[in-house]
């Protein structure tokens, strides 16, 4: 069963500039799905139709068999999206009222929120800092965080727009930690970069985007060695044939 | 967003912050009220007593002060205004302008009641978290016809929210014109161009981003709220203050 189905979808902006061009690719649920591409190709601007914040000017996005446009609501509520920017997706004044922000507007009851609330911090782990707040966190705590206000809503589809960016190599670690364990625990999963080295060993599919067009897609190993004509780097340990190799390992 | 200005939240253990939010309005009004009634010795008190609390929740006056430094100049502008303008014995004349020893206490006054209620406020805000703003308005406008609680309460909210991230959208402005040598140019006119176009650009590209984050995350005026409590605390703090009020309108 298909979670996500887009059917040629375009998107211009007010002013003109096309940034998706018909584009068109399902997601399975359970998949672990990366998209790659250059700068200004379109990574975030197709993220954002998943979960309503955009709506296509051409063609559709189906997310678990309803239009995204008829119920956006149902939309962010099956697919979280953790952002580019972390500090811009911190809302609460504390860690812990943070990530409670998105229980609170599902409407639960109190209980649920604090039991939800005290999951995604420990899944994370950011149970030490509950009553920091939020600006004051390094840039990866604020990854993680941003991570977990996500979790306590329980989406069934989690998309990352570049969540290595601006993270050392500790913290490009744990995030990816953290990923993979939310997949192993049935999660999907749509990551989007334009660095494949650091995720491409988990990938199950690649996607290759270039001024919003789709222009490779299939199994990683099959298509990384074109990421280069695209404008992408590809990960030495292909290059040198050594097949793919983690960043955890 | 790493720096912040004094106007935010605090999370901390004390006593203030315990204080039910619903309490915590009543006290400003009450105080506000005092201040209009009272003279010089009992608001000056009533400062004393705030600017404690203050320094007691680890906010620092001189980052206070450095924040709001141009309001400083409102305040001379209005104290001069009052000592100069009001009646009674003239005892310097400048520019023949008569100061008076009434003017000096009275401008003296005015100046003090603005800086009380300031004060009050950074209180309130860096000792109350938003949600339970949203939760004591929502309170007060409930049972009030034709008037939607929950909005009052989520703009309420909203406002409160954004007016950190504008004053820190201010402070970034200002540093990356200055990493770039706006002092050198002397048109005030220009400067001040220079700086509002683009802050009120930044403010809404980050009014827009945050509210985009906020809808990724289902925000709407119906959610689950903060609950609030009144506990026996509250009221002994609202018996203290209007016996405090009351005595210093008797006898000060
Ligand atoms: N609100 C907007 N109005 C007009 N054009 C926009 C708007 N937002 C984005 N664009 C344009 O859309 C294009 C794609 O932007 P998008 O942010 O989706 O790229 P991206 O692949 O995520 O890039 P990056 O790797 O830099 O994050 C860019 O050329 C950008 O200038
Ligand atoms: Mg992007």
């Amino acid at each position: 069963m298909n979670i996500i189905e887009i059917k040629e979808l375009s998107h211009m902006f007010s002013n003109g500039t096309l940034v998706l061009d018909k584009i068109d690719f399902s997601v399975k649920k359970g998949e672990f799905i990366v998209i790659a591409g250059p700068n200004g190709s379109g990574k975030t601007t197709l993220l954002r139709h998943l979960n309503g914040l955009l709506f296509p000017t051409g063609g559709t996005v189906m997310v678990d068999g309803v239009s995204v446009s008829e119920d956006p609501v149902r939309a962010r509520r099956i697919v979280g999206m953790v952002f580019q920017d972390s500090d811009t997706q911190i809302i609460g004044e504390t860690v812990r009222e943070d990530v409670a922000f998105g229980p609170e507007n599902l409407c639960l009851g109190r209980k649920e929120i604090e039991q939800r609330t005290s999951e995604a911090l420990r899944i994370t782990g950011l149970t030490c800092m509950v009553d920091s707040r939020p600006h004051l966190l390094s840039g990866g705590e604020k990854r993680r965080l941003a991570i977990a206000g996500v979790l306590a809503m329980k989406p069934d589809v989690l998309t990352f727009d570049e969540p290595f960016s601006n993270l050392d190599y500790p913290g490009t670690r744990q995030v990816l930690k953290q990923i993979i364990e939310l997949h192993k625990s049935g999660c999907t999963i749509i990551i989007t970069t334009h660095d494949l080295e650091k995720v491409i060993a988990h990938a199950d599919r690649l996607i290759i985007m270039k001024d919003g067009k789709i222009v490779r897609a299939g199994f990683p190993e099959q298509i990384i060695s074109d990421a280069e004509l695209f404008g992408i780097k590809e990960p030495y340990f292909s290059r040198m044939g050594l097949g793919m190799i983690s960043w955890l390992s | 967003m790493a720096e912040l200005t004094s106007f935010s939240y605090r999370p901390r253990i004390s006593l203030i912050h315990k204080i039910d939010a619903r309490f915590k309005l009543l006290f400003i009004v009450i105080i506000g009220f005092l201040s209009l009634k009272a003279s010089l010795p009992s608001v000056l008190l009533l400062s004393v007593f705030v600017v404690y609390g203050l320094v007691r929740i680890g906010i620092s006056i001189w980052q206070v002060v450095r924040d709001l430094y141009i309001f400083i100049f409102f305040l001379a502008f209005v104290f001069a205004i009052r000592a100069f303008s009001a009646g009674g014995a003239v005892f310097i004349t400048i520019f023949e302008m008569g100061l008076t020893y009434e003017g000096l206490i009275e401008g003296s006054l005015v100046c003090l009641r603005i800086i009380l209620m300031i004060l009050l406020g950074l209180l309130f805000t860096s000792t109350t978290r938003i949600a339970e703003v949203k939760a004591a308005i929502d309170w007060i406008f409930k049972p009030l016809p034709f008037i939607s609680g929950s909005r009052v309460s989520t703009m309420t909210g909203l406002m409160m929210r954004f007016i950190p991230v504008i004053l820190e959208q201010a402070r970034e402005t200002a540093s990356a014109q200055k990493a770039r040598s706006i002092e050198n140019r002397k048109n005030p006119v220009y400067r001040m161009v220079k700086f509002s176009v683009p802050l009120i650009e930044r403010i809404f590209y980050n009014a827009g981003r945050i509210s985009m984050a906020m809808e990724a995350r289902c925000y709407s005026d119906m959610r689950t709220g903060q609950k609030l409590s009144s506990t026996m605390n509250d009221w002994i703090t609202l018996i203290v203050i209007l016996l405090i009020g009351i005595i210093s309108v008797l006898f000060l």
